[in-house]
């Protein structure tokens, strides 16, 4: 049982694990709390649904090439997307109050919330079964392939995320212009550029971890990326927020202490825990887990 | 100048007025409120068009000289306090003569005390909770059978012909769904079964797999699900995926082919317990559904639109009889031996139907196949 809600922990994990690194790249480069982020991790989920619905599986030998389709398209539209929203309600905003762009954020997250309830319907939808699921055994718990895809998905994305951050010339353009906007355009670097490219890397994980989502739980509704937006926002502070290695770390911790406490101690409660943890750390370590150790934030 | 403008409005009004009813009808609404969008919405809409089948017939059947019918529907979103809300609506609107609703347990018990207020008749079609006709309500009736009966009748039904005995519990800590549950697991220890946990889940969560796994450890041979098919579609589709292929049972909450839809292939041998006996097998319920699948082709039906044609088709005759007069109206229904689709309907002191029935069905090849 402690191996198998480590599993489920883990695969929770892994979701808002990619989902809060959307919200802590965009606070470490525009010090602004993209509070539409969930917003596009639903309509993610909603670009994989309708794909996945519409594109029928040629030949089973086709299901990888097919889920990579999927996946690629879900990171572009959600990635474009967010482009979008960042041109709209937020770069016209940049010199003004902080306040201004987390209002403007708002906003948006509610007019895609009802955009999608007008379109799509207000009701849950199923998602369809494409992927096949089988069980393995792993020292007496068993696992789902599809929670091994998950988990080996997310890992794989926030390493290649890793080695763009800090090997590509890119990568570095991003750290200068999250440690001073200024002295980074002095230098050569396109601010503009870089923040649109911080919001498709952002919104196009975001959307992934839509995907995720809709596959791990089978269904899709326009307001799936409320709850699971608030956690993963927790996740990157509990992290320390601005700090990718942060985010990755407080989705998982956020995911297995889910896990833990509805499965040994209340599943009614279980939201409960995960919020007191992050009480307890922004009241002993108010900058997060992570927040103080990096000098260079991104 | 000004008598032109006078005629052109005369004729416009009496355009308008020609369009709507023919002159001297008074228009009467009957209210229907259940849950037309949101998670439970398959299942309103259903209402809604049994609903509407019924005021059409009475309409054309030409029973009302003076008056004509409307339906008006109304969006609760299974939400207790939207519920309140438009209960408030409602009684503030002079030409409702009753309410057909609501669908949920939750909904209807806050709603049924506003009604009272002005003494309005509720008929609720699919509120199962015992609780709500015993706050003492003269106005509430209710023509589905309640949990009580449902919830035992499973109870012995998984005892005496499965002969399972260890059984885990989930709940979805609302009126109708912890009330449910609550009646399976006193039934079931009297019987001498093991309940091996009753938890607690929140409406809307997607991910039950810690809470499963916890109960998979404490080998239950059944998991009985209180609630709506949403949630109880997800737990048996985790269930089976964590390696607990055990049968999900739940109430009518779940009995819908959208309880299929969600949990997918998972739901092939769970079962569900449903108020009343399939309207197929209801010889006078025959017409209904031809004229319901005639006038909605394609679309499935839901598990209440015998309960609510029948709800809306007894307002009907209480208004036919007596006339809109709220106070005649309810005292009209309180003696009524009311004979539609259902067979029999008449009520005890408190508002409940005295015809009362439950049947299993069980999921095979992706459809609930009656079982008893």
């Amino acid at each position: 049982m402690f191996i198998e809600q480590v599993i489920n922990g883990l695969t929770l994990g892994s979701i808002y694990a990619l989902f809060a690194l959307g919200y802590t790249m965009v606070y470490g480069i525009l010090r602004m709390i993209n509070f539409a982020h969930s917003e596009i991790f639903m309509v993610g989920a909603y670009i994989g649904f309708w794909v996945l619905s519409s594109l029928p599986v040629f030949l089973p030998g086709f299901l990888p090439a097919y889920f990579l389709a999927v996946f690629i398209l879900a990171m572009l539209g959600a990635g474009l997307l967010a482009v979008v929203v960042e041109r709209i309600a937020y770069k016209p905003l940049r010199h003004a109050s902080r306040l201004a762009p987390l209002i403007s954020a708002i906003g948006v997250s509610i007019f895609l919330q009802n955009l999608i309830m007008l379109t799509a319907g207000a009701s849950s939808r199923p998602y369809p079964e494409k992927l096949p699921l089988e069980q393995f055994n792993f020292f007496g718990a068993q696992v789902s392939s599809l929670q091994i895809f998950i988990f080996g998905l997310a890992v794989l994305l926030m390493f290649i995320l890793t080695l763009f951050i800090s090997r590509t010339r890119l990568g570095k353009a991003m750290r200068a212009t999250a440690e001073n906007h200024i002295v980074a355009q002095l230098m050569g670097i396109n601010v503009n550029t870089v923040i649109s490219l911080t919001f498709i890397i952002g919104g196009g994980l975001g959307g992934i971890a839509g995907v995720l989502n809709g596959l791990y739980y089978g269904s899709v509704k326009y307001n799936m990326g409320f709850l699971p937006g608030i956690k993963a926002f927790t996740a990157a502070v509990l992290g320390g927020i601005g700090n990718l290695k942060g985010a990755m770390a407080g989705g998982f911790i956020l995911g297995i202490v889910e896990a833990f406490a509805a499965g040994y101690i209340s599943s009614e409660n279980k939201d409960i825990f995960a919020f007191v943890i992050l009480i307890l750390v922004l009241l002993f370590k108010p900058a997060g887990l992570f927040g103080e150790e990096v000098p260079e934030k991104i | 100048m000004y008598r032109a403008l006078l005629i052109a409005l005369g004729i416009l009004t009496g355009f308008t007025g020609c369009a709507k009813s023919p002159a001297g009808m008074k228009v009467v609404k009957i209210a229907l409120v259940c849950p037309l969008t949101g998670d439970v919405a398959a299942m309103g809409q259903g209402m809604k068009r049994a609903a509407e089948i019924a005021v059409e017939e009475g309409n054309a059947a030409g029973r009302f000289q003076d008056i004509k019918l409307e339906l008006a529907a109304f969006d609760d979103r299974a939400d207790p306090k939207e519920a309140v809300n438009v209960a408030n609506q409602i009684i503030s609107d002079r030409q409702i003569a009753g309410v057909v609703g609501h669908l949920n347990s939750g909904c209807s018990i806050p709603a049924s005390q506003i009604y009272s207020k002005r003494g309005l008749l509720m008929i609720t079609s699919a509120s199962t909770n015992p609780k709500l006709t015993l706050q003492g309500l003269k106005n509430v009736f209710r023509i589905c059978t309640t949990d009580d009966v449902q919830g035992s009748f499973a109870a012995n039904y998984f005892i005496d012909k499965l002969k399972i005995t260890r059984a885990a519990v989930i709940h979805d800590k609302t009126s109708y769904g912890q009330g449910l549950a609550e009646e399976f697991k006193k039934q079931f220890e009297i019987r001498q079964g093991k309940i091996t946990g009753f938890d607690g889940i929140n409406i809307g969560d997607k991910d039950f797999r810690a809470l499963l796994t916890s109960i998979k450890n404490k080998k239950p041979s059944l998991i009985y699900y209180g609630g709506m098919y949403t949630e109880c579609g997800l737990i048996s589709k985790q269930a089976k995926e964590l390696g607990l292929p055990v049968p999900v049972v739940s109430g009518d909450g779940v009995f819908t082919p959208e309880f299929i839809k969600i949990g997918g292939n998972a739901t092939e041998g769970d079962y569900a317990s449903m108020i009343g006996i399939p309207p197929e097998k209801l010889p006078k319920a025959k017409a209904f559904i031809e004229r319901y699948k005639a006038k909605y082709p394609g679309v499935d039906m839901q598990p209440y639109d015998t309960y609510t044609y029948e709800a809306t088709s007894l307002i009907m005759e209480a208004i036919e009889k007596t006339g809109k007069d709220p106070a005649q109206i309810v005292d009209y229904v309180s003696r009524a031996k009311f004979s539609g689709i259902l067979g029999e309907t008449t009520f005890d002191a408190k508002g409940d139907t005295l015809n009362k029935t439950i049947s299993i069905y069980r999921v095979k090849n992706g459809k609930f196949i009656y079982c008893e």
